[in-house]
């Protein structure tokens, strides 16, 4: 069974003033148990539309929808699911400790559960020393822990979790990854969005991409990566000019640095023949490289492509 | 019982929000300065002070339950505090009934503390607060707790600003039914006719829970009367909570 599985998820959001918009487009992905799972996009890709239908707060137009085998749309599919919201807003009258409560509540704990839950989740997130403020006036990273214990309140099997990192300092961003590692480590199967490419490639096991609604691609960074090779890079010493315009002509890209000549080949076998060619010519081959290709220029390369194809 | 949940939670935002004892002191002073009035009408002290306080639960309860109810679901998508709360695995309409429970029980609380206080003072000025007295408090209860469902349906669909409004009307015609019937000859027959007795039996008549002038007279209050208007009541209030579960069920937050 699949933590998470969505079939043509679609949401028009309907607006009389503005228009009908269509915010996803046919989403179909699947999420393994345990998995770690990256979900990228860039703003208004869709990113937290599919995370609210997926926690109930949105209602899909067309497609469906389901968490651990149960149709989002019954509450009961939910009872496995820890949630951490783009912003989290609590109340701001009730204290660190009384939200915790609050949740345990709702989640049907038992007192005995509950405060077990505070024992483990105050000390996780620190939050002890502010146990008994009134969360009014927490600072952004103060609340961002808060809606973390929140979320894993009663220890859920499955977290979803929408651009946890934005908007934190580097500090801030390291103890999130570091949490998301150890629940990983617990087990529990992790989705969560970002825009942030740095953190995904580092800690996710897959990833998808969403550009305006649609998924682009799905895969393990290293297949998505390895899938379009961005060139090989060729770079000789002494080539005469002879020589160099027939591999120059090849080439994708020609540059002298230094008094070396740097060829770039899409095809690894066009590089190979460069090389040789350099060697017959009495030049000296100084490095024969592949290209690889960064997440972020793929992102940025994605999303240029559905960004030029729209607007077609 | 995740409603009871909400509800405490709801009930203890009101009591940590310090406007709201601002207000009851408002009502308290007016429930003592009754008797100011009292005096303009020698002899009249007693049937003044009960009618004065009845009329202060009255206003001061309804001014409660329209700011604090047309707030109640709007603040909560507003603030997106409800983002983490309907993800749990509970049910739309149990956030609902557990916001409108909340409420019910704060007003419960002032009415009390309200009848409580007159009564005592009642009491001081050598009056009688009887069954009478505290029946009229209880319709003003029941009141109270129809136009908090009508402010709960208004917080799901409309800004607060503009569910006062429309609630604060609500309120005021309500108390006025009687305006529908009251046209004249020539008007019999036709449609607008038709349409106004429609109207005067679709509106909630809050008339129908004010048995004011008979608890501050010490005319007997027959219990069947009681009875009707607090079914009447319980029955106007399920229909208008069913639509705000309705309107809330299926919104996108
Ligand atoms: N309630 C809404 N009504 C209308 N349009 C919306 C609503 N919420 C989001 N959108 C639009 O849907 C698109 C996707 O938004 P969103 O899912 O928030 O993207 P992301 O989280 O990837 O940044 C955006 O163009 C956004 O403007
Ligand atoms: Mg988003």
């Amino acid at each position: 069974m699949h933590a998470i599985a969505t079939r043509g998820l679609t949401k028009v959001y309907k607006n009389l003033t503005k228009g009908n918009k269509r915010s996803l487009d046919e989403l179909s992905i699947h999420i393994r148990e345990g998995e770690v799972f990256g979900f990228l996009g860039h703003n208004g890709a869709g990113k937290t539309t599919t995370i609210k239908i997926l926690c109930g707060l949105v209602r899909q137009s067309a497609g469906e929808a389901s968490l651990f085998g149960i149709d989002v749309r019954d509450p009961a599919s939910r009872a496995k699911l820890g949630y951490l919201p783009e912003q989290p807003y609590f109340y701001e009258y009730l204290t660190p400790r009384e939200t915790i409560e609050f949740y345990g509540r709702l989640r049907g704990r038992t007192p005995q559960q509950r405060a077990e839950d505070w024992e483990r989740l105050s000390l996780l997130l620190d939050l002890r020393d502010i146990a008994e403020q009134r969360i009014k006036g927490f600072s952004k990273g103060m609340r961002q822990r808060i809606g973390f214990a929140v979320a894993l309140v009663g220890d859920p099997p499955l977290l979803i979790l929408d651009e946890p990192m934005s908007g934190l300092d580097p500090v801030g961003r390291r103890s999130i990854r570091q949490l998301i590692l150890r629940c990983r480590d617990e087990g529990k199967t992790l989705f969560f969005s970002s825009h942030v490419l740095g953190d995904v490639e580092q800690i996710c096991d897959r990833v998808s991409i969403l550009s305006r609604g649609k998924l682009v691609r799905e895969g393990r960074i290293g297949q998505l990566l390895g899938e379009e090779p961005h060139g090989v890079e060729v770079v000789a010493t002494g080539l005469n000019e002879v020589s160099r315009a027939p591999i120059a002509a090849a080439a994708r890209e020609h540059r002298t640095h230094e008094g070396q000549d740097v060829f770039v080949f899409d095809e690894a076998a066009a590089a190979q023949e460069a090389a040789r060619a350099i060697l017959d010519s009495g030049a000296a081959l100084e490095s024969v490289t592949p290209l690889k290709q960064s997440l972020e220029e793929f992102f940025m390369k994605e999303h240029g492509a559905t960004a030029a194809g729209a607007g077609a | 019982m995740r409603i009871w949940i909400v509800a405490l939670n709801t009930f203890r935002e009101s009591v940590r929000d310090k406007v709201l004892y601002v207000l009851l002191l408002f009502a308290l002073t007016a429930v003592l300065g009754s008797k100011a009035i009292g005096w303009i009408s020698i002899g009249q002290d007693i049937k003044i002070v009960k009618d004065f306080t009845l009329a202060s639960m009255s206003v001061f309860g309804a001014l409660i339950a329209i700011f604090v109810g047309t707030s109640l679901l709007y603040k909560e998508i507003d603030k997106r505090t409800l983002y983490t709360i309907l993800s749990q695995p509970m049910r739309r309409w149990e956030f609902v009934l557990g916001k409108y429970l909340g409420l019910g029980l704060l007003l419960g609380l002032v009415v009390l503390v309200m009848a409580l206080v007159s009564g005592l003072y009642l009491l001081v000025l050598g009056g009688k607060p009887d069954a009478a007295y505290f029946l009229a408090a209880l319709l003003i209860y029941w009141k109270l707790l129809l136009v908090t469902s009508f402010a709960v349906l208004l917080s799901s669909m409309a800004s607060p600003i503009l569910g006062a409004i429309v609630v604060f009307a609500l309120y005021v015609f309500g108390h006025a039914t009687g305006v529908f019937l009251d046209l004249p000859a020539q008007f019999d027959g036709t449609f607008s006719k038709t349409l106004l007795e429609g109207l005067y039996y679709a509106f909630p008549n809050l008339g129908n829970f004010d048995i004011r002038a008979e608890a501050a007279n010490g005319v007997p209050i027959n219990p069947s009367y009681v009875l009707f208007a607090l079914a009447y009541g319980t029955l106007y209030s399920a229909a208008v909570l069913i639509a705000a579960v309705w309107a809330f069920e299926n919104k996108d937050v």
